[in-house]
Formats: C-alpha cells, sequence, structure tokens
C-alpha cells in the first residue's frame, strides 16, 4: 500500500495509540500547534483532525518501514502498549511483542528509513519495579517486577542504545500514572470517580475497593502529554521522569471524590479483601526535577481539581446516559 | 532417573552440559534448529543409534521462537530440569538483527516460562536461565557482582535483561523454582570460530603452518574474565540442585586483555611473537619478521563494553564453586586442538584434497 504523500508544510507527527487516554490528549495538543497528525491503529480510526490514519502492525516490520518511509514525520510517538494491571499476565509474549519488539522495529524503521525523525517513547514507572529508593529519578536502578515493567525496560534501554550507537534523537518519557475524565474505566481513580458519581445519583450503592492505603504518584494526562512534546524539542534527546513528586493514598482519593457530591467516603467504600494489596515498603514516587530544570515542565492540574473534574465529567455522564436510555450506566 | 532438557543443544555450552548430566545419569533430551548443514557437530561424540538399548540422549527439532513447539516437547519429556541456553549468542551480530535477537534471547525465554505454566509445571520444574555479564556492559563498578546495576549496550544485552527479569518476575510471581547464572566469558576448543578467543587461537595455529597469513583483531585492549566452559556447566548444575533459587555471577575473577591472550596463544605455538607500535598501527611479528598480527576496525564493536570482571564469591561460598581450569590451561587446550584441526587440513590440502576455510 502507497500512503499519500501529505502536502503540507506544517510540521508531520506520527501517533502510535490514538485511541487511548495519552493518544487523544497528544493528537489535540499537536493539532492545536498546528502539526499534521498521522495516526496509526489496528482498526480503521474515527477520530476527528487526524489527516491520515495509517494502518498499522507493530509485529511487522515492513509496515513500520512503509509508514515512516512514506510520510517522514518531523516527530513520532509511541504510545501504543498493552496496558499494565491485572491483565498483563493473560498474555505476556504479546505484551513482550508490542510493549517491547515493536519499539526495536520502529527504532530500526526510524534508523533507516527516516533517521531525521524524532522520538519519544512512553515508558513507565513499573521500570523500577520494587524501587531501591524514593523518590526515584532518571538514574535511580530498575529493577521491573512485572511482564509489563520487564517490557518497558527493554523499550527504553534499546532507545538508549540507538541514541549511543547511531545518533537517533530518541528520548524516554518514564510516566507516573497519569489520569483524566478519558481514563480507562479499570483504574482506581477512575473507579472511585465513577463510583461517587454513581452513588450520587442513586445509580449504585456502595463501591469495593483494595487497599485504601496504597500510595500513587498521580498526574494530570493533559500535562504529561505536555512534557513529551517539549522532549522532542529540546537540543539533545535524552530520559525525563515525568512525574508530580506528591504521594497521595487511595483514601484520600475517596475523600476528595466523595466530598465534591457531599458524600463522606465512609458510609460507601467497602473494602473487598480478594482485591486487597498490601502497601509498597518503598512507594513509586518520581522526581521530576530535571524535566523542571531543562525543559521548564511543571504539572497545571493539581489532585484535587484532576479528581473534581473527573467527577464532574462522570456525573454529567451518567446523567446523560441515564436522560437518553433510561438505563442506568 | 532425572530428565533434563537443553534450549541449544548444539551450542558450547549446551555440549558441554549434555555431557555433564549424561555423567550424572540423567536423560538428556536437547533441542536444535533444523538448518540445511548439519549442526551437530559439538555432540556427535554423545549421540548414540537411537535403535540401541539404554539410549539416555535424545534429540528434538524446535526452536524457543516457537510457543507451540517448545510447548508440546515440554509435555512429552515433563523434565525435572530445564537450562535454557538457547539464544543468537553474538553481540555484534545482534546489531544487525536487533529483532531475531530479542524474538530467540528475550521472548524465548518468555516462551519456555510460559509453558512451564501452562502445562502446570512450576512445582515439577525447575528452570535455569543462561543470563550474561554483557548485562553489566558501561560496568557502573568493579569487579562486578549479583548486586552491580545492569547498563547493557547492546541489542544483545538488552534481550538478555528483559530474560533476567522476566525469569525473576516467574520466580516471585509463580513460586517457579528459576535462576539465572550470570555467566562471564567462558570458552573451550568448541567454542564459536567467530568470537576472538577461538578466531586467535585458529588463527595462530594455521599461521604457524602457513595456512593463513595473517591475524586482524579489534580492540586489542578489551579486558575479559575468561573461563572455561566445562567448569561454567558445573555450576549451571549445581545452581538447579539447592534448596531456594537464586542467580549467581559465574567467573573466576581474574581479568586478562585480548593481547595478552594472544601472546598466551603464541608463546604456546612457539611463534616468538613481540608486539610493535600503537594503536591502529599496533602489530604483532614472528620470529622471522613477519607480520602475523594487525589491527583491524572493522573488528571494533559499536558500544565497546571495555572491562568485565566478575567476583564469584556468592558462588564459592554458597555453592562451593571454584573454576578448576587456570587460563594458561584454557589457552593451551584450545591451541592444541585448533593446531590439530590446523595439521589436518594441512595434510589433505597438501595430498590434494579440499579442507573447509570457514571464512566468514
Amino acid at each position: 500500500m502507497q500512503h499519500e504523500p501529505i502536502m503540507t508544510q506544517a510540521r508531520t507527527a506520527l501517533v502510535t495509540g490514538t485511541t487511548g487516554q495519552d493518544g487523544s490528549y497528544l493528537v489535540e495538543l499537536l493539532l492545536a500547534k498546528g502539526y499534521c497528525v498521522v495516526g496509526t491503529s489496528r482498526v480503521p480510526l474515527g477520530m476527528q483532525g487526524l489527516e491520515q490514519a495509517v494502518k498499522w502492525d507493530g509485529m511487522d516490520q515492513e509496515t513500520i518501514d512503509r509508514v515512516l518511509a512514506d510520510y517522514r514525520p518531523d516527530e513520532c510517538y509511541n504510545l501504543a502498549a498493552y496496558a499494565s494491571g491485572a491483565g498483563m499476565y493473560d498474555d505476556p509474549v504479546a505484551m513482550g511483542e508490542i510493549n517491547g519488539l515493536m519499539v526495536s522495529r520502529i527504532l530500526e524503521s526510524i534508523r533507516t528509513q527516516s533517521p531525521g525523525t524524532r522520538f519519544m517513547q512512553a515508558s513507565s514507572s513499573e521500570v523500577f519495579g520494587i524501587p531501591a529508593e524514593s523518590p526515584q529519578d532518571e538514574s535511580s536502578i530498575r529493577q521491573p517486577r512485572s511482564p509489563y515493567g520487564a517490557a518497558k525496560l527493554y523499550a527504553d534501554t534499546m532507545v538508549k542504545v540507538y541514541r549511543e550507537r547511531y545518533g537517533l534523537f530518541a528520548c524516554s518519557a518514564i510516566l507516573y500514572n497519569h489520569e483524566s475524565p478519558r481514563r480507562g474505566l479499570g483504574f482506581v481513580t477512575r473507579k472511585v470517580t465513577r463510583g461517587a458519581a454513581a452513588i450520587k445519583l442513586g445509580l449504585a450503592g456502595e463501591l469495593a475497593l483494595g487497599n485504601l492505603d496504597a500510595q500513587r504518584d498521580w498526574g494530570y494526562a493533559g500535562d504529561y502529554v505536555e512534557a513529551m512534546w517539549l522532549m522532542l524539542q529540546e537540543k539533545t534527546p535524552d530520559d525525563y521522569v515525568v512525574a508530580t513528586g506528591i504521594l497521595h493514598t487511595v483514601r484520600e482519593l475517596c475523600e476528595c471524590a466523595f466530598d465534591h457530591v457531599g458524600l463522606d467516603y465512609r458510609h460507601h467504600v467497602r473494602i473487598d479483601h480478594s482485591a486487597f494489596r498490601p502497601a509498597e515498603s518503598i512507594p513509586l514516587v518520581g522526581n521530576a526535577g530535571k524535566a523542571a530544570l531543562q525543559m521548564g515542565w511543571q504539572p497545571t492540574v493539581d489532585f484535587k481539581s484532576m479528581i473534581e473534574m473527573m467527577v464532574d465529567h462522570d456525573l454529567a455522564q451518567l446523567r446523560h446516559a441515564n436522560m437518553t436510555t433510561g438505563v442506568l450506566q | 532417573m532425572k530428565t533434563a532438557l537443553i534450549t541449544g543443544v548444539t551450542g558450547q555450552d549446551g555440549a558441554y552440559l549434555a555431557e555433564l548430566l549424561l555423567q550424572k545419569g540423567y536423560e538428556v533430551h536437547g533441542i536444535k534448529r533444523r538448518a540445511s548443514l548439519f549442526n551437530t557437530s559439538r555432540i556427535d561424540h554423545l549421540y548414540r543409534d537411537p535403535h540401541e538399548n539404554g539410549v539416555r540422549f535424545f534429540l528434538h527439532h524446535g526452536d524457543v521462537t516457537d510457543s507451540s513447539n517448545l510447548t508440546r516437547i515440554i509435555q512429552q519429556t515433563s523434565p525435572d530440569e530445564i537450562y535454557n541456553l538457547a539464544a543468537q549468542s553474538h553481540v555484534a551480530v545482534s546489531f544487525e538483527e536487533p529483532e531475531y535477537t530479542a524474538d530467540a534471547n528475550a521472548l524465548g525465554t518468555l516462551r519456555v516460562l510460559e509453558a512451564m505454566r501452562i502445562l502446570g509445571l512450576q512445582d515439577k520444574t525447575r528452570f535455569y536461565q543462561a543470563s550474561t555479564s554483557e548485562l553489566y556492559g558501561l560496568v557502573q563498578g568493579s569487579p562486578q557482582n549479583e548486586k552491580t546495576p545492569f547498563h547493557p549496550r547492546s541489542p544483545y544485552a538488552v534481550a538478555k535483561m528483559y530474560a533476567y527479569w522476566i525469569t525473576v518476575n516467574y520466580r516471585e510471581a509463580y513460586g517457579i523454582y528459576a535462576c539465572n547464572g550470570i555467566l562471564f566469558n567462558h570458552e573451550s576448543p568448541v567454542r564459536g570460530e567467530n568470537f576472538v578467543t577461538r578466531k586467535i587461537t585458529r588463527g595462530l595455529a594455521r599461521i604457524k603452518l602457513g595456512l593463513q597469513d595473517c591475524l586482524y583483531l579489534g580492540n586489542l585492549d578489551a579486558l575479559r574474565d575468561w573461563g572455561h566452559a566445562k567448569d561454567y556447566v558445573e555450576m549451571q548444575w549445581l545452581m538447579l540442585q539447592q534448596d531456594v533459587a537464586e542467580d549467581y555471577v559465574i567467573a573466576t575473577g581474574i581479568q586478562h586483555s585480548v593481547r595478552e591472550f594472544v601472546s598466551m596463544a603464541a608463546e604456546q605455538l612457539g611463534l616468538g611473537l613481540r608486539w610493535e607500535g600503537s594503536e591502529l598501527e599496533e602489530k604483532g611479528y614472528d620470529s622471522a619478521g613477519r607480520c602475523i598480527v594487525r589491527v583491524d576496525p572493522r573488528y571494533f564493536r559499536p558500544a565497546e563494553v571495555n572491562s568485565l570482571l566478575g567476583d564469584p564469591t556468592k558462588a564459592r561460598e554458597q555453592l562451593g564453586w571454584k573454576p578448576r581450569i587456570s587460563f594458561e590451561q584454557l589457552v593451551r587446550e584450545m591451541v592444541e586442538s585448533d593446531l590439530a584441526h590446523a595439521e589436518r587440513d594441512e595434510l589433505v590440502t597438501r595430498h590434494g584434497y579440499y579442507a573447509n576455510k570457514y571464512n566468514e
């Protein structure tokens, strides 16, 4: 398949994983900045505003080569990945293929087809696994403890190898948890904001959660895609931790979400012992000092505002669904 | 009788390990890849006609890039121990074949572990992963032990790092008895011909007999901790006989440069080697004044790993393991073997028959 050439003076960005939370924020950001955005997908894309949607098979070097050769994008953002969480032991080989080897394939395509393309790999705090120190920064020891973390570490180490060996402008963003109203419903933040909204509307009675004392460094996805873009505007390629540096417990998350709808979480949250995981002895929390110093990056949306934004969104969505269908959720 | 399965049985370590396990009374199954040329020369001495009685060594066609093949072989053999030695083992080649290297070295390891889990063998079968000192790459401390942070610098090493962590992960998540042996360089007369030690002993032996004029090498200053493969497979077996699965560095704790290796091999061949010049112009001359060793920058490794030195304290203290074969003995064994090969080649060539040259 030959791709239509893009006749434009605008900068071109290739984004994988456009259907995910980060992909949607990043595409909006790039379009607002006047980029011509090419999105890749395993399935046909219906997203508004994309100049081009190309078919992409992360397992196949040839299709990746073709996309890079045809578009020669100025920037490439790799957000496509299987998510971490409960499902990651279901098919760890496929996770290794996509979260790990696909990144090698993209780097190899950039090297051979379009060496001027700047590359941003969405890495993860999971590469630290059981952290040796807290907070973690770019130089902290990696000891991943999951198929997800091992694949992400493979990928961001290959990014380093290609940067060192071939001089590619390739970087990894070591992203800590980042949330938004577009976060998937399986993630704890969204589970809580959705739960608070549903209980408020009388659509649910209670919310079952695991360990309320578990701590996370939660930021806002809109801020994190800004950091990704900034990384590719630097003079030299480098890896950056992207985090807020602030820990909150699941309990604080519940307090914040239920307060916002005028409820007391203690009356509505039940502990589900089957979902209980012991808290980490050394918490995962990032030090984004380098991103602040080098790129002037700062989070703009604090924890409370983000959770309230998510609750408001869930309230509106549930009300709307209830109005149009009469069926709850 | 215990049963063992070895992936990569046709390689250097596979051959020594199969021999060791057969001596210990194991039934040994090996997985070999189908190739258009015979690839079993290292294990031919172990092979017996399956029509004989009491045969305990069996070969299966397979590949660590093929999940269903692995699952079937593991199911059929139901081994007590699996030694995962299969890999694309050459660092420089990994820059040319990064995808295949990762498929075999990284995902291949995961496929074996997954097959064990799917077959419900997590309590029965013990797993050994051939890990590597290349994980240390740009070394973050010297000597390197089990706690030294990794800093891999090649697609080979990055893939092996994935395999290391996935092995740790399966040990912790599923309680599988799974260990990494972090092996420093280990050599022998059956080391692959395109690894530097074998290239040296083979090249100098052929020069000695007039079959070759000059040996071209890369970085003569590279420092390595070289042991003998025979000692190292003993340690691989020991690691699976413990109460608790742990990871171990396997090394001699002694470092030599490539130049020292060349000098020792040349001395044993009586070539009277002397060095002159420096850097790219460094040359080795024999007693007749012929230039027999030169530097060729094409063999400089991208993202060079300059110095590796292992600290085998944990292996010694916890498992009582010590390498038995010295550096000098290792070089001597390799030189004698390659000299015999060269003599054979010289002999058949002199009598008008063809001898394989095996140039790369």
